[in-house]
């Protein structure tokens, strides 16, 4: 089912709505987002100068680093009262990055994730066990709220506890799976394991994925583990666009549908910030439209990604995103969540007894994503006793835990055991391939 | 009153041997060592003859060392001397947080190595008991 006639209109219409609100957005983000009226001043572009849609690549980008620098709602182009939700996300370093929603914003969003959820062919007929983390990520709250726009019904399990999982899998006859691939694997590898056989014993045929990518060696092995029938498809969003429901893969498999209507997106080469032809391979950049809390132009993602413009086999005519093909930048996905080495560092740097040395290692194990942080113990007073050292490496455990909100393996090492670099430093080690 | 070296060792093959190697080159001895099994990352404890020189050199060669007053006890080699000491320290209430002995001693009375956070007590408890503490000197 399509769920909304935008998706399926002829280019030349999309061209309009998009020219339309592009026009509408850059007066309401000039006259109300201080911070980027003077980005757009710096840059001598009015809001009037925008006649075409060519016309947006005058407009300035804007940077993760600007949530930072205005945080936590200088970005903001309405009174807090008109505000009904906020949600945060990591931020570069110990702040979040928060965002916000009126309520125009959260219809327009459950609107545009119950797209997501018919492209990957979720029914009002589904129920929908939601096994992302709630919490103020907007994964878990966003896919609740886009299935049950689409009249599924909705089970707000989140992460974690596998035997509570499988019970409601099992009790509550689900047949559709929301949760990070990894974790969906790692799922089904334990049902496995207890003797149950997700194609046989379960009604599960659906799976929205997202909070990381999927591979295609990743889908292969989730048919293997929940069985051929199951559909799995993946979404892609981000906090600062609005959450999930940026775009998803339909059934098709061959691409994820932008919702075009409400985010414009480009392809910029991420050194030289210039925009590249239709069909290059770059950094996505996205101007959310419509948006009354958190209007944002030309949002610079970091993720690498190509833009496929043919219409789909699926009716849909909006244009499609490959699979993401990296980071622009050092950000780590891990568990679904976005880390940055720099939150990491701050952390560590705090901590007197350790060096300033550390490195990174990320690999997965059991189908899950686990993170070990090297760093280097300079300080003798903690050889009184072991339970000194044990105490450091809790803390520093606990310190990151609550930085990043996930836990880590700490390994201490001797004084200068750690390589050192000139220049440009290489910290992080990411053995995950192909995501599995 | 005797001093113990105390060496930062990761858990991996030859970790103890870097350090027992660096105290070779630097012509010193050890007379007590011990580790105990700590999953990831472990404390090497020594009793050498030059404490501070030791130290120094490898704290010179990247090594995390630290330098503690632990107490030594000589024991006739009899029967029954580990128990009648460790009661006295039973009874005085004295929590150990771990115990080791001396490697080679040449016919002279076993010396057993410990720690306590209750440093003056346990001194006090053995003395008043008439049990002989090694000194550096004795060593």
């Amino acid at each position: 089912m399509i769920w909304a006639k935008e998706e399926t209109l002829p280019r030349a219409e999309m061209d309009a709505i998009q020219l339309e609100r592009l026009k509408e957005t850059a007066v309401y983000i000039y006259e109300r987002v201080e911070p980027y009226r003077r980005k757009m001043d710096e840059a001598g572009v009015k809001p009037e100068d925008i006649k075409t849609l060519q016309d947006l690549g005058k407009m300035p980008f804007t940077y993760k680093t600007d949530f930072r620098e205005n945080y936590p709602d200088g970005l903001f182009a309405v009174d807090k009262k008109e505000i009904v939700r906020y949600h945060a996300s990591s931020g570069t370093t110990g702040k979040p990055t928060v965002v916000g929603y009126t309520a125009q914003d959260l219809d327009m969003w459950m609107n545009n994730v119950a797209r997501i959820a018919c492209m990957g062919g979720a029914t009002s007929e589904d129920v929908a066990q939601i096994s992302f983390g709630y919490g103020t990520f907007t994964g878990a709250l966003g896919l609740h709220g886009g299935l049950e726009k689409i009249g599924a019904s909705v089970i707000p399990m989140s992460s974690g506890n596998s035997n509570k999982q499988k019970m409601f899998l099992q009790d509550m006859g689900v047949t559709l799976l929301v949760a990070t691939p990894s974790y969906a694997l790692h799922l089904g590898e334990i049902l496995r394991e207890q003797g149950v056989d997700p194609s046989k014993d379960l009604k599960v045929h659906i799976g929205l994925f997202g909070g990381e990518g999927m591979t295609e060696p990743m889908r292969d092995e989730m048919h293997k583990v929940w069985g051929e029938q199951f559909v799995c498809t993946q979404n892609y969003g981000m906090s600062e666009l609005c959450g999930p429901g940026v775009s998803g893969e339909c059934t098709e498999l061959c691409g994820m549908h932008i919702n075009e209507d409400w985010f414009i997106p480009e392809i910029i080469d991420p050194e030289t910030e210039e925009v590249l032809p239709p069909g290059s391979a770059g950094e996505l950049v996205i101007t959310c439209l419509g948006k009354e809390a958190l209007p944002l132009i030309r949002y610079r993602t970091g993720d690498l990604t190509r833009l496929m413009y043919e219409p789909c086999k699926c009716g849909r005519t909006t244009v499609r995103m490959e699979n993401l093909s990296g980071r622009a930048d050092d950000m780590l996905v891990i568990r679904g969540v976005n880390v940055f080495p720099s939150q990491i560092e701050e952390v560590l740097f705090k901590i007197d007894e350790i060096g300033p040395h550390y490195e990174i290692l990320v690999e997965r194990q059991n189908r899950l994503d686990v993170m070990t942080i090297t760093v280097e113990l300079i300080d003798d007073r903690l050889l009184d006793s072991y339970s000194k050292l044990s105490k450091l490496e809790q803390n520093i455990k606990g310190a990151l835990k609550s930085q990043l909100g996930l836990a880590t393996h700490i390994r201490l090492v001797a004084p200068n055991s750690l390589q050192r670099f000139e220049g440009k430093a290489k910290r992080v080690t990411d053995l995950r391939k192909d995501g599995l | 009153m005797i001093k113990q070296l105390s060496v930062f060792v990761e858990n991996k093959p030859g970790s103890l041997m870097q350090v027992t190697s660096a105290l070779t080159d630097a012509h010193i001895n050890i007379r007590a060592i011990a580790s105990f099994d700590t999953p990831e990352f472990g404390i090497l404890r020594m009793v050498v003859d030059k404490p501070a020189e030791a130290k120094a050199y490898l704290t010179g060669k990247g090594f995390v060392v630290r330098i503690h007053d632990v107490i030594g006890v000589e024991l006739k080699d009899e029967k029954g001397n580990l128990n009648r000491m460790l009661s006295i320290l039973a009874e005085g209430a004295i929590n150990i947080n771990y115990i080791y002995s001396f490697v080679i001693r040449e016919n002279r009375a076993p010396v057993m190595v410990f720690n306590t956070d209750d440093y003056e007590k346990a001194a006090k408890v053995l003395e008043e008991a008439n049990v002989k503490i090694a000194e550096e000197t004795d060593l």
